[in-house]
């Protein structure tokens, strides 16, 4: 497989956050999970991919050409949908397409079209009066229209209702058929990577925490739930993350057969994305 | 592209369109009526552009500041120098329009308006130049929220302070001509001149700040 985008050694500073040496890759027919709690830099990173936040070092390239020396033809091959929306309120959704569709070389208004239609939106209605899901899937509608072979979203599903978020899923796995395509999609709700993502990288605090494809995630760590006898000094330093409470314990591990060795009569479940994640972050 | 860019600034505008137009066709009138034509349509015109290149530039850049949609489009393939020309051709825009208006309205109304000569456009060219030159690169730098209060008060005492500066010129009885050795047409084409060229430079300083801004 292919990488589709390197970043190397990003580095941006803010006065209170930094990104501090943010190197990932991304690879052709993944769909990569950005994960991260609010604030962790996950919005930073992809602004900074997009070349709308300057970086104060390193490098971006998709398919191994510099953004910065081929941003517009490298555009032409990026999908975005942003969590906030960034639309012009006050324009309906023709005419904010009529603002973005000209950018793009690769424009196809019938795939638009069929997008409008299968979403249920209607192109006179005004940007101001659709839901929050109703807004995401125009972002989508608008992404998927010019045959873009990555997608970029930020934190899409933030604010949508399961049903909404279900759909969106389908969606992504339905882009994902096509062979050559990325799909880059950062949130702080897990539980929407458990069905789809193939890679996940955790960011906190500026810096990459994790990297490793979803599966291998979960096959190393495990979740281990026990009498609270079993812990001593030794054993406590075999979790990432350990919770008490006077009848046992629960603890996240990524040493799963030293704890079967030492910590006989645990029992040793498979974590959630959002298990491992909070074990690193520390919010658990 | 640009054009797209454009027409988009005039769509974000758009509740204020018929205003303008009443008040880009009634304005001139009446400053001309109260004013004798004396100025020769120059006042009419020039109190009529300011303030209506003022209005529909600042609930653009009020929508701008508002929805942030120059982040999206800045992820997409435009580049962030197109958003700046497209912004600086959307004052000239502004500007085309309101003379076209007033020449239509003046050639309607012979009785009340005079048709605006060289001279009189390329002073307002001028003024409007002088103004967005400093006041868009400003925008860009501090934002709208810090540059409108700037903004308003400039905007309003240029036709308070345009007569006195008028005045003033007149009663020295300077000769342009023996001074710039130009016919006087050629001296009036400078003032377009002049006005572009100030108009280029400060594209130039805005692109400068707004490639180095972060959205």
């Amino acid at each position: 497989m292919n990488p589709i985008l390197e970043v190397n050694g990003l580095q941006k500073d803010f006065p209170a956050f930094s990104l501090q040496d943010v190197s990932f890759s991304l690879l052709e027919g993944c769909i990569t999970g950005f994960i991260g709690v609010n604030g962790a830099g996950k919005t930073t990173t992809i602004k900074t991919i997009l070349g709308l936040v300057l970086k104060d070092a390193g490098s971006i390239k998709l398919w191994g050409k510099e953004m910065d020396r081929n941003e517009r033809e490298l555009k032409n091959h990026i999908g975005i949908v942003f969590d906030e929306g960034y639309f012009y309120e006050d324009m309906s959704i023709r005419e904010m397409k009529n603002v973005i569709a000209p950018s793009y070389s690769n424009w196809d208004e019938a795939v638009f079209d069929n997008n409008l239609k299968r979403f249920q939106l209607q192109p006179r209605q005004k940007i101001s009066t659709l839901s929050k899901g109703m807004r995401m899937k125009y972002g989508i509608a608008l992404a998927l229209s010019h045959h873009a072979d990555l997608l970029i979203m930020d934190e899409p599903t933030s604010g949508l209702d399961p049903l909404v978020r279900s759909e969106l899923m389908d969606i992504l796995l339905e882009f994902m058929q096509e062979k050559g395509k990325g799909v880059f999609f950062s949130t702080h709700i897990t539980s929407d990577l458990d069905k789809i993502a193939d890679v996940l990288i955790l960011i906190d605090k500026g810096r990459i925490v994790l990297n490793e494809g979803k599966d291998v995630l979960l096959d190393k760590h495990g979740l281990v739930k026990g009498d609270q006898r079993l812990l001593d000094q030794q054993t406590r330093k075999m979790f990432l993350t350990l919770h008490e409470t006077e009848y046992g314990f629960e603890g996240v591990t990524d040493k799963k057969s030293e704890v079967r060795r030492y910590m006989k009569g645990v029992l040793i479940e498979r974590p959630t994305i959002e298990n491992i994640m909070l074990a690193y972050v520390g919010g658990e | 592209m640009l054009f797209n860019l454009v027409k988009k600034d005039f769509i974000l505008a758009k509740k204020y369109w018929l205003l303008m137009l009443a008040f880009a066709i009634g304005a001139p009138i009446y400053v001309e009526t109260q004013t004798h034509t004396m100025s020769g349509g120059l006042l009419g015109f020039l109190v009529t552009v300011l303030l209506s290149e003022y209005m529909i530039f600042n609930s653009v850049s009020m929508a701008e500041d508002k929805y942030k949609g120059s982040a999206l489009l800045s992820a997409t393939p435009y580049t962030r120098k197109t958003l700046i020309k497209a912004k600086y051709l959307f004052i000239l825009g502004i500007f085309v329009g309101c003379y076209i208006l007033y020449t239509i309205t003046a050639f309607l109304l012979p009785s009340y308006m005079v048709t605006l000569n060289l001279l009189s456009l390329g002073i307002s060219f001028l003024i409007v130049a002088i103004y967005y030159g400093f006041i868009v690169p400003l925008q860009y730098r501090f934002g709208y929220e810090k540059v409108r209060y700037i903004s308003f008060f400039a905007i309003f005492i240029v036709p308070f302070l345009f007569p006195y500066i008028w005045i003033w010129f007149q009663s020295r009885n300077i000769d342009w001509q023996t001074i710039f050795l130009f016919p006087s047409v050629i001296q009036e084409l400078l003032l377009f001149l002049l006005a572009l060229l100030i108009g280029l430079i400060s594209m130039l300083v805005t692109i400068r700040i707004y490639s180095q801004k972060d959205l």
